[in-house]
């Protein structure tokens, strides 16, 4: 063992010798404070590559119309497409908008978040207090719950497309049991249903683990504090367990809502691209109808509704982060 | 009624056997402190005095009630945690009211006990603050209020003064005394620091690795320890022990030769030893006197002056042990001095090597 330590040591001591020469050199030429950003490059040129850019062109592609992909041949609109997106006699009824499907997907999306979002917070707090308990297997059943987060979405979609087919495992056993079959995924509200159910069971270990690590956080002679003082189960998780697991709750609440916002690929997969007609298609999916799905390819538009949802993004953001700040003081 | 009566109680966590056979009866009004070594069970004992813990035999009844079934809730008990286990997210106020309230209590009487607590703790001017804005000895008032308020049959302290620092530490021991005094409720206090347990307590219980070793007032431990531990344990420095053997005098007094012409004298019944037994002679570095002509010759090597008295290190030839000398004043022996010393009369303890009983007199009880 110390031998191989040694030899390892030995190693990492000549790669430092191969760099040293050619760093010092560096550094002579470009001064001692400028060698952090030297550092810094190589990440900046990826983040720079597959983020900035991508949002500087959407930003520029959302001011210009056509179909053509090459910017140089897209004339530029000016504010059309954020008209156009926003040209509605009442946003309240979709049909009454230039894009209806835009408002259609917004509308969709906004159910989805709030119901999504109450229900993976119910879900994920409960799972969490219970694993926070003395049971048994309690190992199991955190890596149980997490498993799904480490799914591909198109693997969750696909499998609970499986089970919700037709002829799938939910009708089956509805058979067994003498219920007739539903056609679950071409039903307006069972599909809105499931779509909110796959999205929990997908995200909830996630969820589970940050409250989780809240709770673990919290002293355990508060909770004998509470027992001599008299406190019901009830007040004791109204009055401390809660109160002092705000800051995780009010972070999974914004990520939560970030993510929803964002829903796309596994209702995609799961609704065979949002149906029963436009029932589950989301603002995401809109995007992506628009600019690389349709006979047209409109992406201008898409840009634009990127840009305006990129906004609500950075709204949550920083909200969050603001949050996060509050939280750590 | 805050009297508290354990009967043969046993703790094992899984194959770990922490507390033995525990009898310990405490009066109402009793302010007892548990003490011992880090281990030793004294939290464990508190804790299952607090229904925090149960027992694994065993009874505990406070006030002539069985309450090994009853919850903490129940046992009319209030506990001030080491850490004070204030609840972070609520004001003062509310710590002091949150146990009142879990037990319906009537606005106004929650307000007239916060105000009475307030008072007698001084921390009236906190109680809109959360404990985050509080030094740590407002955080422990505010803790030992939040006892105080449920106007406890028992208030037990597990090692509430650890987080102090020292002059906080001597202040706060006295204002818990004297909150003993005024109130006349009983108190369990959990320490391992000797000084707490015997400016505090009515009784002191020494514990050691599970089982009680001895139960007495502080002065009875001092001056009567039942065993070797105990007389180590209680007074600082650590009592000095020496090697002897047992001499019979002309009168039938029992003596301890220690390897040199002078004899010790001690208060054990001679019935009780047999002439040229080997014993262990105890005597604490402040009960020996230095003389000019006989003793046991003492060679100095070094001391310790603290101003008001001074500690001198040496040993005695024979007598592997370093021999600890306590002298009040200024005393500045030179390192290789010899001086004569023996131990004051009455301030010799004799313990049996094998058992480490003391064999002369003893007070309390086991």
């Amino acid at each position: 063992m110390a031998r191989a330590a040694g030899l390892a040591d030995r190693a990492l001591d000549l790669v430092m010798a191969l760099f040293e020469a050619p760093i010092n050199a560096i550094e002579r030429v470009i001064g001692k404070g400028r060698m952090p950003y030297l550092f810094l490059a190589p990440n900046l040129v990826l983040f720079g590559i597959f983020t900035f850019l991508p949002i500087a062109i959407a930003i520029g592609y959302a001011f210009t119309g056509g179909a053509d992909l090459l910017i140089s041949n897209r004339p530029f609109v000016g504010l059309d497409n954020f008209r156009k997106l926003l040209a509605c006699d009442s946003y309240l009824v979709p049909g009454s908008c230039e894009e209806s499907l835009f408002w259609t997907a917004i509308w969709n999306t906004l159910w989805f978040v709030g119901f999504n979002v109450a229900a993976t917070l119910l879900v994920a707090l409960v799972t969490a207090l219970i694993l926070n308990r003395a049971i048994a297997a309690r190992g199991f059943f955190r890596a149980m719950f997490f498993y799904p987060v480490l799914l591909s979405p198109v693997v969750i979609g696909l499998i609970w497309k499986w089970f919700l087919d037709r002829n799938g495992l939910l009708n089956a056993f509805l058979q067994m049991l003498g219920v007739p079959p539903e056609i679950f995924l071409l039903d307006v509200g069972w599909s809105r249903f499931f779509v909110v159910v796959v999205s929990v069971w997908f995200h909830m270990g996630f969820y589970t683990l940050i409250l989780l690590a809240g709770l673990q956080a919290i002293p355990k002679d508060l909770y004998e504090a509470a027992a001599i003082d008299a406190a019901t189960p009830s007040r004791t998780l109204f009055r401390i367990t809660l109160p002092l697991l705000g800051p995780n709750l009010l972070v999974v609440l914004i990520l939560l809502m970030i993510r929803s916002v964002q829903i796309f690929d596994e209702a995609w997969v799961l609704t065979n691209g949002g149906g029963p007609g436009t029932a589950n298609t989301f603002i995401v999916q809109y995007i992506y109808q628009m600019a690389f799905a349709g006979d047209l390819r409109l992406y201008g538009l898409a840009s634009a509704a990127s840009v305006l949802m990129g906004l609500v993004l950075l709204v949550l953001t920083l909200v969050q982060l603001r949050l996060g700040k509050k939280v750590e003081s | 009624m805050g009297d508290l009566k354990l009967t043969n109680l046993n703790k094992a966590f899984g194959t770990v056997h922490v507390l033995h056979d525990v009898n310990l009866q405490i009066d109402d009004g009793e302010f007892v402190v548990f003490v011992g070594p880090s281990g030793c069970g004294k939290s464990t004992l508190l804790r299952i005095i607090a229904g925090l813990e149960d027992v694994t035999s065993g009874a505990i009844a406070i006030g002539g009630r069985d309450v090994g079934a009853l919850s903490p809730a129940e046992r009319k008990i209030a506990m001030v945690f080491q850490s004070y286990a204030l609840y972070p997210h609520m004001s003062v106020r509310k710590n002091l009211a949150f146990g009142l309230e879990n037990l319906k209590f009537k606005r106004a009487e929650i307000d007239a006990r916060i105000t009475e607590a307030a008072r007698m703790l001084a921390i009236e001017p906190y109680l809109d603050r959360r404990p985050k804005q509080l030094s740590g000895g407002q955080r422990q008032r505010v803790a030992i209020g939040r006892a105080i308020v449920r106007d406890p049959d028992i208030f037990l302290f597990d090692e509430p003064l650890s987080n102090l620092d020292a002059a906080l530490r001597v202040q706060t021991r006295a204002e818990i005394t004297k909150l003993h005094r005024e109130m006349q409720t009983t108190m369990i206090y959990v320490t391992h620091d000797q000084v707490e347990a015997m400016t505090m307590a009515d009784k002191i219980v020494v514990l050691r690795a599970g089982r009680i070793e001895q139960v007495g007032s502080p002065l009875e431990l001092f001056d009567h320890p039942r065993n070797l531990f105990v007389a180590g344990f209680l007074g600082s420095p650590r009592m000095n022990i020496l090697k002897g053997r047992v001499v019979i005098g002309d009168d039938r007094s029992v003596l301890v030769d220690v390897g040199y012409p002078t004899l010790l004298r001690s208060d054990v019944d001679p019935a009780k030893v047999t002439a040229g037994q080997e014993v262990l002679a105890g005597v604490r570095p402040a009960h020996f006197a230095l003389s000019d002509s006989e003793g046991l010759p003492f060679e100095v090597q070094y001391h310790e002056s603290l101003g008001t008295e001074t500690y001198v290190y040496g040993n005695l030839q024979g007598q592997s042990a370093q021999v600890i000398v306590h002298r009040y004043g200024h005393f500045a022996p030179a390192p290789g001095a010899i001086l004569k010393i023996t131990p004051q009369d009455d301030r010799l303890h004799v313990f049996d090597p094998a058992s480490e009983l003391a064999l002369g007199r003893v007070s309390g009880r086991a």
